[in-house]
């Protein structure tokens, strides 16, 4: 199972994603509030380079928000470029519609460096409420 | 070397022709094309601001939207035929059919000489700067519904030009709908220069039925209204004065509504014609048979939870022949052509829908193998 290198941990910051390919398969690494998240850069839709995309938030209006609408998730949301389907970068799952997910790649830190896995069977995600 | 059956269908192993790309008109690239006092105008409309296919006085659209957070980046234009060539061979699409981009909205326009120039502008501008069969992009000639005399010498002008293999019919914000007869000059001039004829929408706000949707909040309702609904609504009208009777060599083609549609058009319309057949005295048949006649493009292609089910769709109007690919190249809501070729159809479906009943629809030349 290949162990790629992605860089130093500072150089991958909010909402800037680094690029690493493996052959034909293109990842981004994302940073995220706890740490860092690998996907593949090819949405589940048509197969769009979704990571290329904005991080941004999303509109929800739920109970929780007494059904008043509510931007929710700022920095975590990927939007994929061609169709603006909207992914949880936390999760890797497709915001609205859980079943579909990007592929998504285990990730370390050692020693002030970024690596990632490849090879692996995609990393389980839980599920999660909009807000 | 013949290709493995075995192996499911490729991009490259099928002629691909899209039926629906779109050639970005800014305002300053017709100024050349159109005479005074409109040259001025564009020439005017040129340097002042331009927002995406939302220029008053060029792309009439009434946006009442706010710009929406980090939303809008699917905003591509794609503005020379250079251009064109390069991103449809990204998208392994062989041939691509031309349509306009600003003036989707031309048949909003009250002023009907402005609008009658502007669609003589767009179509000379389109045969100097973008048709070319050597690159595999075609017209299709843009008849301003405003002035049909008008449109059916432009018509008879481009259609004789071997780079034009269509009639773009305009819905967005028309009035009366295509069935009136009114526009008797272009069916005509359309049928005898033996060209199909390609109702195309377009998301915009209007008073006109059934773009009146200024109450309406939400793009995802104005969306298939603007498109759907209003190319259901012109297909009644159509049926109703009889266009593919009086016209019976005439190919009509719907753009930019998917397939779903077409059933329900064909069982409610007869049903409407066994209870009043005094509503549509032209037709000698039931209206389904007529519009199981007409042809109708993918895109927005259905991406029904159970794939199959897109075929069922196809075969209750007898589609096997009559559904052609178009991707809507480079809008928001493009369809890559992998999606419809993915979907699970036989190989000889997969051809006549990605590019062979184009070909013979469009009489396409029949594409060179690569050596």
């Amino acid at each position: 199972m290949p162990r790629i290198r992605v860089g130093p941990v500072d150089e991958i910051q909010p909402g800037q994603p680094v690029f690493v390919t493996h052959g034909e398969i293109e990842i981004a690494v994302f940073r995220v509030d706890d740490g860092f998240r690998a996907y593949r850069n090819r949405c589940p839709h048509q197969q769009g380079p979704v990571c290329t995309g904005p991080v941004s938030g999303t509109l929800v209006a739920t109970a929780d928000t007494d059904w008043r609408l509510a931007w929710v998730l700022e920095g975590r949301v990927l939007i994929c470029p061609w169709h603006s389907m909207e992914f949880d970068l936390d999760t890797g799952r497709r915001i609205r519609a859980q079943s579909e997910r990007l592929r998504a790649y285990p990730v370390d830190v050692d020693d002030g460096d970024v690596y990632i896995q490849i090879g692996s069977r995609a990393v389980s995600s839980p599920r999660r409420r909009l807000a | 070397m013949t290709r493995d059956s075995r192996k499911p269908l490729g991009l490259d192993d099928v002629f691909i022709v899209d039926c629906d790309v779109h050639a970005n008109e800014p305002p300053e690239a017709l100024a050349p094309y159109i005479d005074m006092p409109w040259r001025r105008s564009l020439e005017l409309l040129g340097r002042g601001p331009q927002r995406y296919l939302d220029i008053p006085g060029y792309a009439p659209i009434l946006n009442l939207d706010p710009p929406f957070p980090d939303r809008g980046l699917g905003n591509r234009t794609v503005t020379t035929a250079r251009q064109m060539r390069d991103d449809l061979d990204e998208l392994s699409i062989d041939v691509g059919i031309l349509f306009p981009d600003n003036l989707l909205k031309i048949a909003v326009f009250p002023h009907v000489d402005y609008a009658a120039a502007l669609g003589r502008a767009y179509n000379a501008w389109l045969a100097d700067a973008w048709v070319s069969r050597e690159e595999g992009l075609y017209g299709a000639v843009l008849a301003v519904p405003q002035d049909p005399k008008d449109a059916a010498e432009q018509i008879r002008t481009y259609g004789a030009d071997d780079r034009f293999v269509a009639v773009y019919l305009p819905v967005a914000g028309l009035r009366p709908l295509w069935g009136d007869r009114m526009y008797d000059p272009i069916y005509e001039a359309a049928e005898e220069m033996g060209l199909p004829v390609m109702l195309h929408s377009v998301g915009i706000i209007h008073p006109h039925f059934p773009f009146n949707l200024e109450h309406v909040e939400s793009r995802i309702v104005r969306h298939p209204i603007n498109h759907e609904f209003a190319l259901m609504a012109n297909l009644f009208t159509m049926l109703t004065s009889g266009v593919p009777v009086r016209y019976p060599d005439l190919e009509i083609v719907f753009t930019e509504g998917g397939v779903s549609w077409v059933p329900f058009c064909m069982w409610r319309m007869d049903k409407e014609y066994a209870e009043i057949p005094t509503g549509a005295p032209f037709l000698e048949r039931p209206p389904s048979e007529y519009i199981k006649e007409m042809y109708f493009c993918t895109q927005p292609i259905e991406e029904p939870e159970r794939s199959r089910d897109l075929l069922t769709m196809i075969d209750l109007f007898d589609g096997r022949d009559k559904v052609i690919f178009a991707s809507d190249w480079p809008h928001h809501d493009f369809d890559h052509p992998r999606t419809v070729l993915n979907m699970p159809f036989d190989a000889e479906l997969k051809r006549n829908i990605m590019g062979e009943t184009a070909r013979r629809l469009f009489k396409l030349p029949v594409p060179v193998p690569v050596a």
